[in-house]
Parts: structure tokens; sequence; C-alpha cells
């Protein structure tokens, strides 16, 4: 029997579709139709100056944010030569893994729901807003910031940053442990996900399948660890890792990342000295105002940067970062002029769903709608 | 987990198996690239996977139309292959022309299926021997590849109660590679830092 | 046309009214009971879905307005909000969803994308939501914050009343105010 789980659906995680053919319960194929969301990112993205791009690129991935502004960010100084001062790369870090928090608690919270379990939903919205919060402080939004430039920030952080981020992280993870503990030493859960939706290391690899999802099934591939960048090699942080891959594997590696997010962000906080939050650089950044009515040269390079934008040599750059999904990569080609030539961005989402037919194969309809979750699908970056 | 330095060794085997395929190295700011031609390029992503750079994490397409200088074909598939440490990166290019064919990765890699489709759906580049090569993202309807250079980024110009309409691409304000602005001058990047793929003839005046 | 006093019992309370027999304070009575239990169908597509799941959290409380519960089902929703950028190819789908919906249904668009296209002029994204169905509120913002998805579903309850005006500033009958 074949069934269109549709792209309005509550439980497929935004507008996925999927093409199920049944036999009974069980799932004989499975087919994921994607395109619902299909925003033409990349070409618009072609069409705006490189620091126009920031806008956009929070808006493909919209729970982990500051994930893919940074991956862009980063592209983008790379083929600049730009060098972003400390205070910057500790301030982006310590913004990046609050959203990875954030990110992880949407997953647990959406992923209870789908289990039928309607109260750990709302404890999890309850600490996402705290972090709202600091990042409303930080870059005037909730959601979808747009505050990263090209070398730094584009503001540097208020005073009530500090205690705000350290108060924040006092209470939560006395409350992670009493959410979890409730919640995943429930039978009914554990008898949902252990041994369900099993994705072996050897699948892991010829799937391209990246991020916790991955290293629930033993692949230990953590690209703050691999290939370092803004900062991370001087934080002590370790990476979870688990070898069943089964659904609560998937879930219990989150957890454990949420966790091992906090210390990075304390750290990060001890570390954090008074410095420039932005590259001096005027070929890159704007002059502070004060600036502007001093000297003639920050006129022109305020005009210049504004009315056109930096213009990188030509080339190409691809800086490989971690999100709270996997591997996430912008590929930028500049051809000398002040919009990029081609943007790509190499989501995780669209690798990771590729998973999704081998390991619901020969399970149960129920636990198809469960997997889905535990591969924490955003469609926005699986569309682009 | 401890930082996997790039392992000189296993980049040194892969580059030179590679290179006895024919394949042209290239180094860009720490990134290799290797061009293989379209016969060879199964071959040489077999040798990769089976050198140690076992996973394929992406396929992507060019459409080098407008390009300012560009002397070669007009599209080159691009398949990024690391290892599982993640510390190795390899990108594969393979160049072709409009209605060029290129063979499946999908023998190599089964994580290639939707990143082929994509690249497929974009720019209309053919593979050879996918399974279900067929429009991914785009809806049903639409014809034509949008990441090609040909393809209008499809922008509903503004109009006012008054009758008055803007033009986006009147009000861009960004500028392409090969256009001189208002000025001519580009600004330049940092100090000592060239571009790999030539200076165009007039660009010699950058600031550096 | 002739009217028994069958029809008074048999027939809908919005065909008597469509026929010109008004009966003020069952309308009344019936478009408060609406506005205050307007259920909403998920129709979450992108970053707004996030904000309109935020403003279901304890801070922002929605049940409070009444929308007690999001229906999956659009056969049992009353308003249907448009939460994010629609694309091209989930058009149909969407007004499909939209026709499931019994009447009376109202539809409010939720941030820029959805209202004018936003930040995505491309060939991909319809440039308003208006194109696929009516919408009665539309909501700015990118995304629009809890506090104004909130706002824009009060208005929605006044339209339901029946507090409504028209371009002149008059007042509009109820029915009005409901109508295509």
């Amino acid at each position: 029997m074949r069934i269109n789980v549709g792209p309005q659906h509550p439980s497929t995680h935004g507008v996925l579709r999927l093409v199920v053919d049944l036999d009974g319960e069980q799932i004989v194929s499975l087919k994921p139709q994607v395109g619902y969301l299909h925003s033409g990112f990349e070409k618009t993205m072609e069409n705006r100056t490189y620091q126009q791009g920031v806008t956009y690129s929070n808006r493909m991935d919209y729970l982990h944010g500051f994930a893919h502004d940074l991956a862009y960010m980063l592209a983008v100084e790379k083929l600049m030569d730009a060098r972003v001062p400390v205070r910057a790369q500790r301030i982006r870090v310590i913004l990046t893994e609050l959203n990875r928090i954030a990110s992880h608690l949407v997953f647990f919270g959406t992923t209870m729901l789908d289990m039928g379990a309607l109260t750990p939903y709302f404890y999890c919205m309850r600490e996402r807003e705290g972090l709202m919060d600091i990042f409303e402080l930080t870059s005037g939004v909730r959601m979808n910031y747009g505050s990263f430039r090209v070398g730094g920030l584009y503001r540097d952080v208020p005073e009530q940053f500090e205690p705000m981020v350290r108060t924040w992280l006092e209470a939560f993870p006395k409350h992670m442990d009493e959410y979890f503990n409730l919640f995943m030493g429930n039978s009914i859960v554990l008898a949902r996900t252990q041994g369900v939706g099993v994705v072996t290391r050897e699948m892991a690899i010829d799937h391209a399948l990246t991020g916790p999802s991955a290293r629930a099934s033993g692949l230990a591939l953590d690209f703050r660890k691999a290939a370092p960048y803004s900062g991370y090699e001087d934080y002590v942080f370790d990476v979870p890792t688990h070898e069943d891959g089964d659904i609560y594997a998937r879930i219990l590696v989150r957890y454990e990342e949420m966790i091992e997010s906090c210390r990075i962000v304390s750290q990060a906080l001890d570390m954090l000295e008074p410095g420039p939050f932005r590259d001096p650089d005027r070929r890159i950044s704007l002059p502070p105002r004060w600036e502007l009515e001093e000297s003639m040269e920050a006129v022109i390079f305020h005009f210049k940067l504004v009315t056109e934008g930096f213009h990188p040599p030509r080339g190409e750059v691809y800086v490989p970062t971690e999100s709270a999904r996997g591997e996430l990569g912008y590929y930028l080609i500049s051809d000398g002029g002040s919009m990029p030539y081609r943007v790509k961005v190499r989501a995780p989402s669209l690798a990771n769903l590729q998973s999704l037919e081998p390991s619901s194969i020969g399970g149960l309809f129920a636990d198809m709608v469960i997997n889905i979750a535990s591969f924490d699908p955003v469609l926005g970056d699986v569309d682009k | 987990m401890t930082h996997h330095e790039p392992n000189g060794a296993t980049r040194a085997r892969v580059l030179e198996s590679l290179t006895e395929l024919g394949g042209v190295v290239s180094e860009f700011k720490d990134m290799i690239s290797v061009t293989l031609s379209k016969s060879k390029v199964i071959e040489g992503l077999k040798v990769c996977r089976a050198e140690g750079l076992e996973m394929l994490t992406d396929v992507m397409g060019i459409d080098y139309l407008t390009y300012p200088g560009h002397r070669g074909k007009r599209f080159a598939v691009v398949y990024n292959v690391h290892d599982v440490h993640g510390g190795n990166r390899l990108f594969i290019r393979v160049e072709l022309d409009d209605g060029e064919k290129v063979p499946t990765a999908t023998g190599v890699w089964r994580g290639a299926d939707f990143l082929e489709r994509e690249t497929f759906d974009m720019l209309g580049i053919e593979f050879d021997g996918h399974p279900n090569l067929r429009k991914i993202l785009t809806p049903e309807d639409l014809d034509g590849h949008p990441h090609r250079k040909d393809f209008p980024l499809g922008e509903t110009p503004t109009l006012f109660n008054d009758g008055r309409f803007i033009d986006p691409a009147a009000f861009r304000s960004g500028l392409r590679g090969d256009d001189p602005g208002l000025t001519d001058w580009k600004g330049g990047a940092r100090d000592g830092v060239t571009s790999t793929q030539g200076e165009l003839p007039g660009e010699g005046g950058t600031q550096g | 046309m002739s009217m028994s006093l069958r029809d008074l019992f048999e027939k809908d309370v919005q065909e008597l009214e469509a026929e010109g027999i008004l009966f003020t304070s069952l309308e009344k009575l019936v478009a408060w009971g609406r506005s205050h239990s307007l259920w909403p169908a998920t129709f979450g597509l992108a970053c707004c879905a996030i904000e309109m799941m935020a403003s279901t959290n304890p801070r922002n409380d929605l049940a409070r307005l009444g929308s007690e519960v999001f229906r999956a089902s659009p056969r049992q929703a009353d308003v249907l909000i448009v939460a994010g950028r629609l694309s091209k190819k989930m058009a149909p789908v969407m007004r499909r969803v939209y026709e499931q919906m019994p009447d009376p249904k109202w539809v409010i668009s939720m941030g820029a994308c959805a209202s004018s296209g936003g930040m995505f002029n491309n060939y991909a994204i319809v440039q308003n939501v208006d194109s696929v169905t009516p919408v009665d509120i539309y909501v700015p913002g990118c995304p629009p914050r809890p506090e104004a998805l909130i706002y824009a579903v009060e208005q929605l309850q006044k339209k339901v009343r029946g507090e409504t005006f028209d371009e002149r500033g008059e007042k509009l009958p109820v029915v009005e105010g409901w109508k295509r």
C-alpha cells in the first residue's frame, strides 16, 4: 500500500513529503520528496554583496542560524584574508554554542512531541526563552540574526551580557538533568527508541551522514576538533560518541552535546578579554562614525563599502564547520566583483536525509515518525 | 578525540595515484583540487575511497558562462571528499561542456544520490547511470535549470500605487567581476594577496 | 422568495443571513463564541513557524486567547496561519489545505515572506499569499515576534466579532466582515 505522508503534516518537521510503501505496518520503501521550501537562496546570494549575504545565510537553517552565519563569514574572511580579533572570535563561539543548545532543545521537545509526550516541549521552549533574551541583547532579534560582520561583529556586547549568560548557565544543567531523567528514563520512551532505526557506521560513511547522528553510529567526526576554526582549539571539550546507532543513541548524543556546549561557553566567558570587536582594516570594515568627521580616507572607504562592497580577489574557498546537524560549509567562488560568483552551501540536512530510507526499511510505520525526528532535519537547510 | 593533523602521507599517496590517472593538481589557500577527465573521474573517486578519503560530502556544479576571462569548458562538477577524521580534504573536478554527461558516483558512494540529483536539477548536468535522475528541489512545472547563468533570477518589480515601478536589477549595489563601477578602483584585498587565476587586463591597479 | 417557518430551524445561520434575515443577538453570540475559540491549522513552513511555536510557550501563551490546540487536520481548524515563505511548489498544497477547511475560515499571513515575498524576490517564492488564498490579517516582521502574532490574533478576533471598518472609516456589518 502506498501512503503519502504529505508536506503538511504535524510530525514531518517542516514541509517534508514522504512516499511510503507499506506491507501491513512494515515499511518496504520510503522516498523523501523535498523541495517544498526551495527558496533559491544560492542564486539570490549571488546577486547580493558579500556583506548582504549574511541576511540570507541564517534563514536557511533557522534553528542554528549562527552556525550558518559563522560558516559564511569564515569563508568570506578566508577569501579576503581578514583577521578577526580574539574577542570577536570568543563572542562568536559563545553565541554559536548557545544557539546549538537552543537547536537541540527544539530537537528534544519535538522528538518527545512525536512520541506523544506534550510536557517536555513546553519545558524546552521555556529554556529557550532565556537564550532568546541573550540573543536579543546582542543582536537585537530573537531569531534570524544578522549580527556577524566580515572581520568580527557589528558591535561589542553590552555589559549585561556576561552576567546574563552566567546566570543562565548556572540554572540550565540542573533543569536539563531533571527533564532528562524524567523523560529518558521512561520505559515507553526506551522501548520505542532502543534498537529502532539503526544506522551502522558503514551506512553512515556510505550515505554522507555527518553530525550528531553520525556520532551516534560510532563515526567520531567533529569539525570543531578536526579542523578548528574561530578559536575552538583553545577550549577543552569532549565530543560524545556512541556505538549503537539507534534513535536512543542519537537523542543521547545531542543531550551530551548540550552539556559540552555549556562547558565551552563558560570557558570562553572566562577567557574573554577586552579588545577590538572587528578587523580594523578599513577595506573590509566600516569606519566608526566619529572617524568620518576627522578623516577623508575614512569617508572614501565608507562610501565604497556601502555603495559597492569590498572586492575579494578571484578564487574559491571552502571552510568546513560543525553545525547542530552536521558538516556545514559555504563554497564561495569570487570573480573579483563585490558579489560572489557562485555560492554553494554544503547543507547537512539534505545529505542526512539519505540515511532515512535504509534505517526505516523493515521497521514499523510508527517508528518512522520518530526516526525522522531523530535525524533532526530542518527543511530550510534541505531545500535551500 | 584529539585534534587530527592533516595526514601528509595519506595526502601524498592519494595525489600520486590521482596524478597517475592524469589529474592536474592545483592549490589555493590550502584547498587542494585535482582536475580529472570525464572518463577517469570515477576511477579517481574509487582511488580516493580506497586510500583513506572515505567520505563524500558534497557534489556541486559550477557554471562558468559569465566568469570574466574564463577560457575553458562551461561547466565544472566538483566532488568534495575527506577522510573520516575530517583532516584531509580533496576536491575532485571534472570539466564539461553543455550537454556532456558524466558517470555517476552512486556506485562508489550511495550518498551521492541526492547530491547528484540536486546538481542535475540546478544546472542540468546529467549523470550517466544514476538510478533516479529527476528534479529534487524545483517544482515539476519549472522548465530549465535555475543556477545556470542564463536563467533569470525572476524578480518581480515593485509597483507603487501611483504607477511607478522599481526594477530591482537597476537598484543592485554590488558589482560583477568585469564591471568597472563608478571609479574602476576596486579597493583590493590585504597586502601580498594574489589570486591564482591570474589578473584580468587592467586589474593591476589594485592596492594589494 | 418564500420562506416557511420550517426553514428558520433547518437552514444554516449564514444561509439565512444571505437571504436577508438578520438575527442580531444570535449573530453576536455566535460571533463571540467563534472569535474566542479560533483553532489554528498547523501550516508552519519556515522560520516563522518557530516563532509561532514560541507564541504557544509559557511566556507568550496563545492558548489564553482561545487557540487552545493547533489542529493537524484542516477539517477541524478555523484559522490558517501561513507561517513562512510559500514556495511555488508548495502553493497548490496550500490551496488544497485551505479548501479542506470548513467555513467560516480565516487566513493570517504571518511574516514578510508570506505577505509579500519578503527578501526572496526570485523565481521560487510566491510573492504574496493573497494570490493563492484570500488573506484577512497580514503580520509584518522577519520573523514577527510572538507578541506581534498575538496582536494579529486579537485583531482577527475583532474582525470575527464584527468590529471592522471599511476604507472610509464606517462600521461594516458582521457578515460583510466575513465575506470574501
